[in-house]
C-alpha cells in the first residue's frame, strides 16, 4: 500500500489525536500536514512545494467555515484537483448537497464512538491508498 | 264736390267701434292669459328655488359630515373647498388662503403625483393613490386618495374632487405588524438553527470524552482492575445516552424547519416493514400490519419517525410473554386514521396530557429521552391530524392519530 500525505483541517485537539492515533496504528507511513482552519489551510496549500494527495477537513471551523474553503478550493487552478473529504458532525441535507455541489470526494460523519471512528477513518485510508493520484 | 252722405258715415263709425271693441277685449284675454302664465313661472320657479335649496343643504350637510377629507379643486389645481376633516387633516381655510394641491404633494412623491393627475385629466379618475402630503400642523402624512373630474351639463370638465384618507396610523400599525412578523419568523428560525448548532456542539465534546476513555482503556489496560474497567464501560454508556438525548432534540427542532411537508407518496406499508428492520425488537415481539396499509403524501422522513416514534415505545413497554403491536388503519374523507394496538403495560389516565410533553418520561426505562412523543404529537399536528390514546393499565395501549389527506 502506498503512504498518503494528508492535510487535515481540524480546530478541535483531541480530534487531531483521534485522527493521528489511527494512522499511527497502521503499517503504512502515512504523512499528515494540520491547519486550524481554512485560511490557515489555504495559506499553506499556496506556499508548499509538496501538495497533500488528500484534504480532510470539518465544516464548522472558525473563521473561514468549510464550504468557503471548498469553494476558494475548487476555483483554485492547481488546488481544486486535490480530492476534499469532510468529516461532519452534521447530516443536515443542505449542507450534504451543498458540498456536493461544490465538489467533494467524500462526506464522513463524525461517530460518538472512538471504535467506530477508527473504522471508519481505516477504511477511507485504505480505499485512498489504492488510488492514483495526479503527479507533478 | 260731392256731398258725404252722412249715413254712409255713421255706418262707418258704428263699424270702427265694434272693431275696436273686439281689439280691446282681445288684449284684455292676452293679458289676462300672460297673467296667468307670468304666475304659473313664478310659482314653478319658487319651487324649483326651494327643490335647489334643499338638494344644495342635502349636499352641503353631506360634505360636511363626510368622515374622510373631501377636496374639490379646479382644473388649475387651485382649492375651491374643504370639508371639515379636510380642513382638520390639512390645517388650511381656503376662504383665508389661496392654496394649490400641488403645495401639498411631499416632494419625494411628486413625479408620482404628477403621473396621477395626468391619469385623471386623461381617464376621468384614479383610484388607490397612496402617497405623503405636507400638512399646516401634523407635519407629513400618508393618505389615500380616490378622484374623479367633475364636467358641467355639457360634459365639459370643470374641477375634480378627491376622498382623501389618512391612513398614517394604519400604516404605522402595518408596518409594525410587518416587522413583528419577520422578526418572529426570523427568531423561530435561529431558534431551529440555535438548536441545531448547540446540539452539534454538544456532540463533540462527548466524541473527544469517548476516544479518551477509550484510549485510557487501550493504553493501560494492565493497570486497570475490573472496578476500573467497568466504570470505563459506564462513562461510556452515559456518553450514549446523552448522544441520544441530543439526537432527541435536533429532531424535535428540526420539524418545523422545513416547510415542504407533502411532497412525494410514502407507502406506509414499506415505511412499516424499514421500521420492522431498524429498531431493535425482542423475538417474543411481532410488529404487525393488520391490513393492507394506505400510501399517503407527506415527506418519508417524517412519516418514519412518527411511526417508528411510536412504534419503538410500544415494543419497549411490553411486559408479557408474547408481545403483540398491530397497525391499522380508518379513512374518511378528510383524514387518514392510524391505529398502533400494544399488550404492554398500559398508561394510567391521568398521565394522558404528561406522556405527550416534551422531556416526560413515565417509565424508568433507559431508551426512553421523553422526547419521542413529543416529536410525534409535533409531526401530526404539522399534518393538520391529532393524537389521542386509549389504554387500559396492565392490559394495553392503542395510540390513534389521524393525518390529512
Amino acid at each position: 500500500m502506498q503512504a498518503i500525505s494528508f492535510l487535515l483541517i481540524e480546530d478541535d485537539l483531541i480530534e487531531t489525536m483521534k485522527f493521528k492515533r489511527v494512522l499511527d496504528g497502521l503499517d503504512a507511513k502515512h504523512t499528515i500536514s494540520q491547519a486550524e482552519n481554512g485560511e490557515e489551510a489555504l495559506r499553506l496549500l499556496k506556499s508548499t512545494k509538496e501538495l497533500p494527495n488528500v484534504i480532510l477537513l470539518d465544516l464548522n471551523m472558525p473563521k473561514m467555515n468549510g464550504i468557503e474553503f471548498l469553494t476558494s478550493l475548487k476555483n483554485d487552478a492547481v488546488l481544486k484537483y486535490i480530492p476534499a473529504i469532510i468529516l461532519s458532525t452534521s447530516n443536515n441535507r443542505k449542507d450534504i448537497l451543498e458540498c456536493y455541489n461544490i465538489g467533494i470526494a467524500g462526506y464522513i460523519m463524525k461517530p460518538l464512538k472512538y471504535g467506530e471512528y477508527k473504522t471508519k477513518i481505516e477504511n477511507l485510508v485504505a480505499y485512498w491508498s489504492s488510488n492514483e493520484f495526479i503527479k507533478v | 264736390m260731392t256731398s258725404i252722405n252722412p249715413e254712409i258715415l255713421q255706418r262707418a263709425l258704428l263699424r270702427e267701434k265694434a272693431a275696436r271693441k273686439q281689439a280691446e277685449k282681445i288684449l284684455e284675454d292676452k293679458s289676462k292669459e300672460l297673467y296667468l302664465i307670468t304666475e304659473q313661472l313664478r310659482k314653478a320657479n319658487k319651487k324649483l328655488q326651494s327643490g335647489l335649496t334643499e338638494k344644495t343643504t342635502e349636499l352641503q350637510g353631506v360634505f360636511d359630515n363626510l368622515v374622510d377629507a373631501y377636496v374639490l379643486m379646479n382644473l388649475k389645481g387651485e382649492i375651491i373647498n374643504l370639508n371639515g376633516a379636510a380642513k382638520e387633516l390639512f390645517g388650511y381655510d381656503v376662504s383665508e388662503e389661496k392654496i394649490n394641491v400641488i403645495q401639498l404633494i411631499y416632494k419625494d412623491d411628486f413625479e408620482y403625483a404628477i403621473n396621477s393627475f395626468k391619469l385623471l385629466i386623461s381617464k376621468g379618475f384614479f383610484s388607490d393613490y397612496i402617497a405623503r402630503v405636507n400638512t399646516k400642523n401634523k407635519g407629513i402624512r400618508w393618505v389615500h386618495i380616490n378622484a374623479s373630474i367633475i364636467k358641467n351639463s355639457n360634459q365639459k370638465p370643470i374641477g375634480a374632487q378627491g376622498i382623501v384618507k389618512d391612513i398614517t396610523n394604519q400604516r404605522a400599525i402595518e408596518t409594525q405588524n410587518k416587522k413583528l412578523l419577520h422578526d418572529l419568523e426570523k427568531s423561530n428560525e435561529e431558534l431551529g438553527e440555535y438548536a441545531h448548532i448547540v446540539s452539534h456542539d454538544l456532540k463533540s465534546p462527548l466524541r473527544s470524552i469517548n476516544a479518551l476513555v477509550n484510549w485510557l482503556r487501550e493504553d493501560y489496560e494492565n493497570i486497570l482492575d475490573d472496578s476500573g474497567l467497568k466504570n470505563i464501560s459506564l462513562i461510556e454508556q452515559t456518553l450514549e445516552k446523552m448522544e441520544h438525548l441530543i439526537n432527541g432534540i435536533l429532531n424535535y427542532s428540526s420539524i418545523n424547519n422545513n416547510t415542504d411537508l407533502k411532497n412525494t407518496a410514502v407507502d406506509i406499508n414499506s415505511v412499516l416493514q424499514d421500521i420492522i428492520s431498524t429498531i431493535y425488537i425482542p423475538s417474543h415481539t411481532t410488529v404487525t400490519a393488520l391490513q393492507q396499509l394506505p400510501t399517503i403524501k407527506g415527506d418519508k422522513t417524517r412519516i418514519q419517525q412518527l411511526f417508528q416514534n411510536i412504534i419503538s415505545n410500544a415494543v419497549n413497554y411490553i411486559d408479557k410473554e408474547v408481545g403483540t403491536v398491530s397497525v391499522s388503519f380508518e379513512e374518511n374523507q378528510s383524514h387518514y386514521i392510524f391505529q398502533i394496538k400494544d399488550n404492554g403495560i398500559g398508561i394510567e389516565k391521568e398521565h394522558f396530557d404528561k406522556i405527550f410533553k416534551i422531556f416526560q418520561s413515565l417509565g424508568n426505562n433507559k431508551n426512553s429521552t421523553g422526547i419521542g412523543l413529543s416529536i410525534v404529537k409535533k409531526i401530526v399536528e404539522a399534518y393538520e391530524g391529532e393524537i389521542w390514546l386509549k389504554s387500559e393499565p396492565k392490559v394495553g395501549t392503542s395510540f390513534f392519530f389521524s393525518l390529512k389527506k
